[in-house]
């Protein structure tokens, strides 16, 4: 932690500080106040078109809500976000700005973009702030719907479909909903009071969670068409880690990315993290990984990725933030081998995919990041197509080859393995439950 | 070193090293508070305001109005007169006429009836200072017959200027109140009662805020508040206007000012020179930034003087009253249209929107390419457009067009050309965005 004994704060983006003593539960980036978030607002130009609303996948609409603070009007500006995103202080949080609205906004061509993330923070906190709530129960007077998985796309369709009057429950088979947002990203971006808070305000809708129940497992497809469901969403994420064939793989001391980041987060960081940490792999997952065992007190992390830093899909603000924290880039290289010590991990070696370089990186915990892929859920859901990975077949809408079955989150071979765009599937495949039940003329 | 214009000037037949003076006000209240803006260069100082009663202060006394992320665009004062006794005021203005022999004091007085004025009068000249102000204009006086009451008097002005002349031999100094429609007579009442000069304004009585959850302005005092004095940056425009009025009064076009309201920088400093003032003070930017502003305000005026080639800050005094003039006389014969630099347009559609909204509906937007097009036939020339532009040298003033005399009259009918004989006498297109 040497490098976090600083007395002053680290500029590590634009508004992005880094504390000096920053715990591995709390938020790295501060939050506005009402006069830093009128200062930020007053920067924007809130232009005629507004590219930022328009690149948002959830429809969240930055430019109604910058302007709605612009103009004081902090209640409306937590409205806008609210109606057309549920998720809203989440994605204020975890979003990839840089490839949506900042990435679209205009200032850019003046200096640098609209803090929108921390704005939408700022609205949503308020929200919470104040004991306002935008969103009121409807009655829930319609078909009733099941949801499996209550990760982000389960959550946003919920909600969506709760305003409309149709009772849904959610079966998790995890003992809270949440998905990757409880078990996955990181609390130092992502704290988890945000993530209770807002799956509370899912639930304040009248959606009901059955939680340590797996569908297939604990309750089968017929079960829930006989328990009167009429539509049902496969809302499932990407909980299979994609690991490595290499020698060594069996050693103690290796392990995945999902286990490694969802026992930090329900241990609240109890856990040991290992002293000399391998990363393997660049995206944002990756940089999850590398945070929490820096935060939680690794001496070295190195991050080991097969392809350059300018490939690497991780968010740049979360490669810079990573970078600050001292953590090692070995960019071009590939693991080989684990290489072990009485049954232990005692280092990694990378040969470099682009030149005949290689590395032995001492590893005390090697944590593959290289990407998820989901369950197979074929013998569960034997009615609908999926793909030779187990994704399933859809049109882009949430529907599959099944009249009741629908499909929103990463499960969706549309999938863009995004929070808000799990917030978008969410809401399109909503729409498109609706609109079956609708059709077919129930209640 | 660049090059410096001196800065000095005099001021009623006193030799000032610069027009920079803190006002009457909480910045001015103090020996050592006086000492620190010396030091830091200012030119001289009119001491707040001395009585013969204490007055009794209420807590908090101050608010501010905001713009976006903006503080103190305006401020809001309740304070009174000084709150330290006359003796200890008087001992302060000795000591610093003496430690500080080559800056100018004046001190500010306000009496409660001829007699005090005269007195206080006596007390300050006494002291040695170097001319004395009298605040008529302080509008939120506790007591009646004080403060702005005597400004928008005429009678209350004339028998209290007269006493004042009567307790001294120094140039007194009338300070005016904002708080009537036109200054130029309260003016000519104190000059022809024995005043030398006019300062002007004191703070223009307002209210800023209302609390939403105690439904009273601001500052909230156990539950109230008062109308009170605004001052800053938003009074500027109309304390320029002021002056610049009686500076155009024949009666009052000799009279030497003491201008205030809203001063912050030297730009805002010189617009007032520009209009007539001679010397100018200021508290709200202080109060904001404390005394080291000063510095920034000497070093950018004499700058500015030494890049437009004035030898002495005297030659900048009241070069602009002759191009203000009446709207009758403004010409209306032609228009300038604003040109686009493509090159550096962001494409954020301002000044669509405000083109739109606010103005002739001469500018259309190209969805596709996302940028601003002017409609020449549409556009009257009033460059909103140029207001609202972000960006640095964007929209500048392009193609001038005219109308000849068969053209005028006849408002949004009228016919214009570019080829107008007359083109060439005309000074538009400069473009001098602050």
């Amino acid at each position: 932690m040497n490098q976090l004994n600083t007395s002053r704060k680290i500029e590590v983006k634009e508004g992005i500080s880094l504390k000096p003593d920053q715990g591995y539960l709390e938020e790295t980036i501060s939050p506005f106040t009402p006069f830093t978030a009128m200062e930020e607002a007053s920067r924007c130009l809130l232009c005629h078109d507004a590219p930022c609303s328009t690149a948002c996948p959830a429809d969240t609409n930055p430019g109604d809500f910058i302007r709605a603070i612009r103009f004081r009007n902090f209640k409306g500006a937590a409205e806008i976000i609210r109606e057309n995103n549920i998720l809203g202080g989440i994605c204020g949080r975890v979003c990839p700005f840089e490839k949506t609205c900042e990435g679209a906004c205009v200032k850019t061509g003046i200096d640098k973009p609209i803090q929108i993330g921390r704005l939408q923070r700022f609205a949503t906190d308020y929200e919470k702030a104040t004991g306002f709530q935008v969103l009121e129960p409807a009655e829930l007077t319609k078909d009733k719907v099941a949801m499996i998985g209550g990760g982000p796309a389960s959550l946003a369709a919920a909600a969506a479909l709760a305003k409309e009057g149709y009772p849904v429950t959610i079966f998790e088979e995890r003992e809270k909903p949440g998905g990757v947002l409880t078990y996955g990203i990181v609390p130092a971006r992502l704290p988890q009071y945000v993530v209770d808070e807002e799956i509370d305000y899912v639930r304040s809708l009248g959606v009901e969670f059955v939680c340590n129940t797996r569908v297939g497992r604990d309750i089968s497809l017929d079960d829930l068409r006989k328990q009167g469901f009429k539509a049902i969403l496969a809302g499932a994420g990407m909980q299979k880690s994609i690991k490595l064939d290499i020698p060594g793989k069996d050693l103690q001391g290796i392990t995945t990315a999902m286990e490694y980041l969802s026992k930090a987060k329900t241990t609240k960081g109890n856990i040991h993290p290992g002293k000399y940490v391998v990363v393997i792999g660049c995206g944002d997952v990756a940089m999850d990984c590398a945070i929490t065992a820096r935060l939680l007190g690794a001496e070295k992390v190195t991050i080991m990725y097969r392809r350059t830093r300018e490939e690497a899909p991780a968010n740049r603000a979360e490669l810079l933030y990573c970078e600050s924290l001292g953590i090692n880039f070995l960019f071009t290289f590939t693991p080989v081998e684990f290489v072990g010590e009485e049954g232990k991990v005692k280092s990694v070696r990378g040969a470099g995919s682009r030149d005949n370089s290689s590395i032995e990186v001492q590893a005390d915990m090697a944590i593959y990041a290289i990407g998820q892929r989901p369950q197979d859920l074929s013998s569960i859901l034997p009615e609908i197509s999926f793909d030779d990975k187990f994704y399933i077949m859809s049109d882009g809408s949430g529907n599959t080859s099944a009249d009741d079955i629908f499909v929103a989150g990463d499960i969706d071979f549309n999938s863009n393995k995004t929070v808000v765009h799990a917030v978008a599937a969410g809401k399109k495949a909503a729409a498109s439950i609706k609109k079956y039940l609708e059709e077919r003329g129930g209640n | 070193m660049a090059k410096h214009t001196d800065l000095s000037i005099d001021f009623l037949g006193v030799k000032c090293e610069n027009p920079f003076f803190l006002s009457s006000s909480p910045v001015s209240s103090g020996y050592d508070q006086c000492v620190k803006f010396l030091e830091a260069g200012g030119g001289g100082i009119v001491f707040k305001t001395i009585t013969t009663d204490l007055p009794d202060e209420c807590s908090p006394r101050f608010d501010a109005t905001r713009k976006e992320g903006l503080p103190f665009v305006g401020f809001k004062n309740m304070e009174q007169t000084s709150d330290k006794p006359l003796e200890e005021n008087l001992e302060a203005l000795k000591r610093l006429k003496q430690e500080f022999p080559n800056k100018v004091l004046i001190a500010s007085i306000m009496g409660m009836d001829e007699d005090d004025w005269t007195k206080l009068a006596r007390d300050v000249t006494a002291c040695g200072v170097d001319m004395i102000e009298c605040n008529f204009s302080c509008p939120q006086m506790t007591s009646e017959g004080m403060g702005s009451d005597v400004g928008a008097s005429p009678d209350l002005i004339e028998s209290f200027t007269k006493a004042v002349v009567k307790g001294t031999h120094l140039p007194v100094l009338a300070k005016m109140t904002p708080n009537i429609e036109k200054m130029e007579e309260p003016a000519k009442v104190a000059m022809n009662a024995g005043a030398h000069g006019i300062a002007a304004i004191n703070t223009i009585k307002s209210i800023t805020n209302i609390d939403f959850d105690k439904f009273t302005c601001l500052p909230v005092v156990n539950g109230k508040s008062s109308i009170s004095g605004y001052s800053g940056k938003a009074v500027k425009p109309i304390a320029l206007r002021f002056v610049a009025q009686m500076k155009q009064d024949p009666e009052l076009a000799d009279v030497p000012i003491s201008a205030m309201g809203g001063i912050e920088t030297w730009e805002d400093a010189a617009e007032f020179i520009m209009l007539g003032a001679e010397n100018l003070q200021f508290t709200t930017s202080v109060m904001q930034y404390g005394y080291r502003i000063v510095e920034d305000m000497i070093s950018g005026l004499s700058l500015y003087l030494a890049e437009k080639g004035f030898n002495s800050l005297r030659e900048l005094v009241g070069i602009a009253l002759k191009n203000i003039i009446p709207a009758e006389e403004i010409e209306r014969d032609f228009k300038v249209q604003p040109k686009i630099n493509y090159d550096t347009c962001i494409g954020c559609g301002r000044c669509y929107i405000s083109c739109f909204d606010g103005a002739h509906q001469a500018i259309s937007w190209n969805e596709e390419e996302r940028r601003p097009e002017i409609l020449e036939d549409k556009c009257v020339g009033c460059q909103l457009c140029l207001l609202v532009c972000p960006v640095w040298d964007c929209i500048t003033p392009g193609k001038i067009l005219f109308k000849d005399q068969s053209q005028l009259g006849k408002g949004s009918k009228s016919v214009f050309t570019e080829d107008a004989p007359n083109a060439r006498r005309l000074k538009v297109g400069e473009y001098n965005r602050p």
